[in-house]
Order: C-alpha cells, then structure tokens, then sequence
C-alpha cells in the first residue's frame, strides 16, 4: 500500500514537471518595481495569417510579430497565449492575458474595449465557388451561407442593414474555424462563406487557384485594432506610441509586407 | 461456567415480533439443536447471538463476559473492542456457505487467522492444511470454491470457523442449500465435531440427526419456545403442533 | 508541410493528451470511490451532497464545466493564476466530471456483492475496512470492468475537449495545424490516434478482464 502511494506520487510529479504547471507565467507579471516585464497576447491560434502555428510549431503571424517588436522596443517578454475564441472575454478580464491582438475588428465593439488606433483596414466580404454561377449579393438569395461563430462577418449579417439579405438566405450556418468551411463549401453543402478578406485571401491563395472568388460587393468595411480591457489606458498608449514609432521607422511597413497585407494596413504617421 | 448465556432475548422488524422472550444456557461440549417451522425466529436467533443482528432487549453473555447489558427493557452493547473480543469466542457456519470466491480454499481458511489474529503465515498454513485433512479436503487447497461441490464448499467453511479456534460454533441450517446427496458429508463433519466434544447450536431441519446428535432440543414456534428437552422428550411430545411438525418433516425427509 | 513535420508536432499534442488521460484517471478512480461512500453514507447530509454532485457533474457538459474551473478563481474568488493553471484546470475538471461517473459505477458494484460477503468477514472478526479492501473491493474490481472501461474509452476521446481552454493537447494541436495548412490531414490523423489509443486500452482492459478470471 505504501508503496503504491509512493509511485502515484512519484508519477504526479513526473507528469506535472513536464507539463509545466509548477512554473507561473502571471499575464500581468511585473518586477518588483512595478515595471512590467511581461506582455501576455491572447490570440486564436486558428486565424491565419494574424496568428497562427507554423511547420516549427511555432505561434506566428502579423499581429504576433507587431506584438514581438513592440515587446523587444519596451523591453517586454512576449507572451503569446493562444485563447479559444468564446471566452475571449473571460480570458481578458480574469487577467489571464493583457490584451487581445488578432485581426480584432473594432466596429461593433467599440463600447467593449479600450482600443488602439485601427491598424487594418479590413472588410467582410462572400467567397463562393467560381462555378456557382453566383455573382452578386443579390444572387444568394435562397443560397446557405456560412459564417464562423461570434465572428465579425456574423456581426456584420445580424446588423440592421442587412437584414434584408440575411433574411434572404436559406440558411445561415457558424462553423467553428474556416478550414471546415471551406470544406463545406467545396462540397458544395453550402453556397457561400462569409469572412474576413484578409483571411479569405489567405485560403484562396493556399487552395487550387480560380475555384474560388471574392464577390465584388462587400458586406461590409471594417477596421482592425488592438483590444486592451476596458480602462487599461496607460498600456494600450504604450503599445500605441510603440506602433507609431515602427510606422515612423518603416519598420511596420516591413512586417506588414513580410506577411503580405501591404494592402490592407491603414496606420500611417499622419494619424498621430 | 455457561459458555453462552442468552437471556429474555426479544427482537422485532418494525411491527413484527420474531422472538418474543428467549432463554438459553450452554455448558462447555453441550450440543443444542433448535427445530421449528420456518419464520419461528431460529435464524434470528443464531443472528442476534453471532451479533449480526442487535437485539432489542436481553442480555448476552459469552464465557462470562457481556456482549450487551438489558437496561431499562432495551439492550445496550458493550465498546467495539470487547465485541471484537467476544467475536473471537465464536464461530458461524452459513446456510449458503458465504466462502470468499476470489480466495482458493486455503487462503479461505488461512486468511482471518493471519488478518485477524495475527498468527504466522506459517503456522496458520499448517493448521489450515490439518484441517482440511481432517475434513478430507487434503487435495483441494488449491481449488477455488467455484471449482467445489457443496458438500465441499460446506466442508471448507466450516473449516474456516474452526481454524479461528473457536469455544462455540454455531451453524445455520448448514445443509439447507445443498442437493440430498451432499448433506451426508457434511452431516458427518458435524458428527466428528460432537464427538471431539465442540460446542454447539445447531438450526436445522434435519431430525434425525438432530435427534442423534443433540444434548437437548429446542422446538420454537412463532418466537417463542414451545419445548425444551432431551431429544426424547421432544420426540415423543404431548404437543400436537410439535408431533405434526415432526411427522410432516420426516415425510418429506 | 510534409507529413513527418505534422506528425512530430502532433506528437508533442499525444504526450499532453496522454497526461490528461493518466492523471484523470489516477485521481478520479480513488475520488470516485470516497464519492461512492458518500452517496452511501447513513448521514442523510453526506448523502444528499453527493447525491447533488453527482447530478450536476453528469447534467451538465464537461465542456462547461471545464471552463467554470478555469475562470471561477477570478470571478467567484478574485484570484489570479497564472498559466500554468490552463492545465491543472483541465484535469480537474477532468478529474470531477469522472469522479461521479465512477462513483456511481463503484456504487451499483458495491451493492451488487453478497451481503452473505460481508456478514462472513464480520464473524470472522474482519474489521470494516479490512472487509472492504481484502474482501469486497477485489470483487467489486472484476464486476465494475466492463463499465469502467466503457468510460475509459470515453475518456479518450473526452480528452479533446481541453481545447476550450486551449492546452495544446492533440485535438487543438490538429485543429490550429489543420487551420494554418488549408488540411484535414491532421484531423484524420488525430482520430487515427485516438482509435488506436482506444485499441490500446482495450487491450489492457482485456488483460485485466483475464487476470481476474481466475474465480467467479
């Protein structure tokens, strides 16, 4: 019996060290001093090209390299902390991390965060089969169209001005990530997918090319920003007069080519 | 000394009174048998006195010591560690045998006089294996009771009792559960037992034996006892009920 | 992304899926056990505490719960831990969802031994607790094993569910590389995995099944 109790112990322990779980990585970890030494970045590690795992297995991404240069310029170690998306909130204001910096759209939330300045320009737009003989807005009428859950295109279609076009829908289905998405739509069990464009041209880009298209007509223009929880203003200035500093010194402009979105970002020095 | 004393025993469930007002003395190498129509209280009685039931009201008293005090018309039991001391003065033998089926027949035998008293491994061993010789079980010390008979699952538990040693053994219907042609062997364990001088109390139906076997016979009939006496005495009763439960019995039997 | 890449990052997802797996089962076998007493304790308290337990621990959705152990720190109690904490949430949440399903599994075991098991023990001066490890209990084990390893088996596949609170065990692990690599290569790799681990577990279910098939 003794022994057995023993081993039960000797095991715990073995697997807790591997885990980890003895070491604590506080999100708002500071040194004695009350200088912040840590910058814990909640993200979804399931949103290419913003924040995602690499062959390394590796969490990379745009945002993830923005939030890396604005920790190396404020001496921060980045702490990057995948969430799942539907608790994000909960995640924010437990602590668990400072902030949540992932193609984060800000219209329709204003109100929730304390947000940076946009940094993205980015709109919601339909992606369809290009044999679907679908070709505006208009032509999903009686179509299914499917959007991720608790995302900005799903926000986007509930919002009064569209309530025309949600309505003239056959269904409205939410999946959880856009790979099964892509799936459906691939197989035909839906008829359109409603995303962000940004990520829509990153799948685009990784499919066989001229199977899919963007329609023409946008559902809607939205922006990007960094969201702090709401009242954290002295950290979300920090970031902010950091991110301005990588614009002066081109140092954005880089990032944001090496990740090919020169085409959305929208900071430039004149918004200061 | 009596080695058992049982006195003004009564014990109902809820609204039915099973023993009404039961007195028993026995005296070292005494066999008491106790017969009566089912439902009379005699397993009740076997339970109450091996402690597995509490009376309601009595005393109990084993080698002179009290398992439970009658106070104010209730009884009281003694601290768990005089009835743990009180148990080690008694064995049961079960109708349905109740032998431990994950253990084979020697661990059976071996395992409470280790566990419970502590005996070395070694000599419990030897004693279990004794017994089993005497029982004429020599061979299956290494069966799982599964792989035994009745007779011999019978034969196993009563050897388990007797290898705690103990002053009284009680045995409950022991030949209830088994096919006609096994009681014999068992019937016969009993028999050697008596003539080695055991002591002890003995609910059966079997009335040949008992009449063979027994000092005295109890016959109870609805929690009370009807007659107390020589095998004789009860055998050749006035008491009609008694002379009809005995004819009906040996009809059967 | 070729496959051994997939594989080997995959792999680091097993080793956190098979952590949850073990320790889970490490503590909730013994709690469920203590659970099963109470819920046949003579306290009538003791028992409807337990009763209520286990009713809320199978009513509701692991999932939910897993995500009330994480985040309850700081909203019932205001306490912050830090990252570590992701995973012991996960097997404790693990741990208390388990617990009462086996607790109900050792109830049904215990209750369907003999009282003759326990009577015999008794006269033969066993006291309660030697009765119930050396008498009952090995009697229980080989009853409860084909429904202990029905819920083992759930478990498994249960293990996916630490996504919610994003430990990289290997169901997130194939989910984020499915989603960077445009793929379902990974998903069907991961149900590979945990057909096989299944395999595994029944296997040593099997094994265990024989072993105790020495009595009946």
């Amino acid at each position: 019996m003794k022994k057995l109790l023993a081993l039960l112990l000797c095991v715990t322990m073995a697997a807790f060290t591997l885990t980890g779980c003895g070491a604590s990585e506080d999100a708002a970890a500071t040194s004695e001093g009350g200088e912040r030494t840590t910058f814990t970045v909640g993200f979804d590690a399931e949103f290419p090209p913003y924040g995602y795992m690499d062959d390394n297995g590796e969490y990379v991404g745009f945002d993830l390299s923005l939030a890396q240069e604005v920790c190396n310029r404020n001496g921060w170690e980045l702490v990057k902390q995948p969430i799942n998306w539907d608790t994000k909130d909960m995640e924010l204001s437990s602590g668990a991390i400072d902030c949540i910096w992932n193609g984060f759209t800000i219209n329709g939330r204003e109100d929730a965060y304390t947000w940076s300045v946009p940094y993205v320009d980015n709109s919601q737009v339909f992606v369809v089969a290009a044999d679907a003989g679908i070709a505006s807005q208009a032509d999903l009428a009686g179509k299914t169209v499917a959007v991720q859950a608790d995302s900005s295109a799903l926000a986007a279609l509930n919002s009064e001005e569209n309530t025309a076009l949600t309505e003239s829908f056959a269904a409205l289905n939410q999946f959880a990530e856009y790979n099964t998405a892509f799936m459906d739509l691939e197989a035909g069990a839906v008829d359109a997918v409603a995303m962000d464009i940004g990520v829509a041209n990153y799948q685009m880009e990784s499919r066989e090319a001229g199977k899919f298209v963007i329609l023409d007509d946008y559902l809607s223009t939205e922006q990007y920003g960094v969201g702090f929880l709401l009242g954290n203003e002295a950290l979300r200035d920090q970031v902010q007069s950091t991110l301005y500093e990588m614009v002066e010194d081109g140092t954005f402009a880089k990032i944001a080519e090496e990740w090919g979105l020169s085409d959305v970002v929208c900071l430039t020095a004149d918004a200061e | 000394m009596n080695l058992l004393e049982i006195n003004h025993m009564k014990k109902s469930f809820g609204d039915l009174e099973v023993i009404r007002d039961f007195s028993l003395s026995v005296k070292e190498g005494e066999v008491v048998s106790i017969i009566g129509p089912s439902g009379s209280g005699k397993s009740t009685i076997l339970r109450c006195a091996t402690l597995l039931e509490q009376m309601d009201d009595g005393e109990l008293i084993y080698m002179g010591e009290h398992a439970a005090k009658s106070v104010n018309g209730k009884s009281v039991y003694m601290s768990k560690n005089v009835l743990k001391k009180i148990r080690s003065y008694f064995g049961l033998v079960f109708q349905n045998f109740n032998l431990f089926p994950h253990y084979n027949v020697l661990k059976n035998i071996m395992d409470a006089p280790v566990t419970v008293c502590k005996v070395p491994k070694e000599e419990a061993k030897e004693r279990a294996l004794k017994l089993l010789d005497q029982l004429g079980l020599a061979e299956k010390g290494k069966a799982y009771p599964y792989q035994l008979s009745g007779g011999q699952q019978q034969r196993v538990s009563i050897a388990r009792a007797l290898a705690l040693q103990p002053k009284i053994l009680f045995f409950d219907e022991p030949t209830s559960a088994l096919d006609p042609e096994l009681t014999g062997e068992v019937l016969k364990v009993i028999k050697e037992l008596a003539a080695q001088k055991m002591t002890m109390i003995i609910v059966t139906h079997e009335m040949q034996f008992a009449r063979e076997l027994s000092d005295r016979i109890i016959f109870m009939e609805n929690g009370v006892v009807v007659q107390e006496g020589t095998p004789d005495e009860v055998f050749h009763s006035d008491n009609e009920r008694i002379r009809e439960f005995i004819g009906k019995i040996e009809a059967v039997y | 992304m070729d496959i051994m890449t997939m594989l080997k990052q995959l792999a680091e997802g097993m080793i956190v899926t098979g952590q949850i797996f073990f320790l889970t089962l490490l503590f909730s076998l013994p709690l469920g056990l203590i659970i099963a007493f109470g819920r046949m304790a003579k306290n009538g308290l003791i028992r409807t505490i337990s009763k209520i337990y286990i009713s809320i621990m199978r009513g509701t959705p692991l999932m939910l719960q897993l995500i009330v152990v994480y985040f309850a720190p700081y909203y019932v109690f205001g306490v912050r831990f830090g990252a570590g904490y992701r995973m012991v949430a996960v097997i404790l949440g693990f741990v208390l969802n388990y617990a009462a399903y086996f607790a109900e599994i050792y109830r049904a075991g215990i209750q369907a031994i003999p009282v003759g098991q326990h009577e015999a023990a008794q006269v033969l001066g066993f006291s309660k607790a030697q009765t119930f490890f050396r008498i009952i209990l090995p009697q229980v084990i080989k009853r409860i094993l084909p429904p202990v390893t029905n819920e083992v088996i759930t478990l498994v596949k249960d293990t996916s569910l630490a996504f919610v609170l994003t430990v990289a065990e290997m169901f997130t692990l194939a989910k984020q590389i499915a989603a960077a690599q445009t793929t379902v290569i990974p998903l069907m790799v991961a149900g590979l995995f945990y057909y096989i681990f299944n395999l595994l577990v029944a296997f040593v279910m099997e094994l265990i099944e024989k072993k105790l098939g020495y009595y009946r």
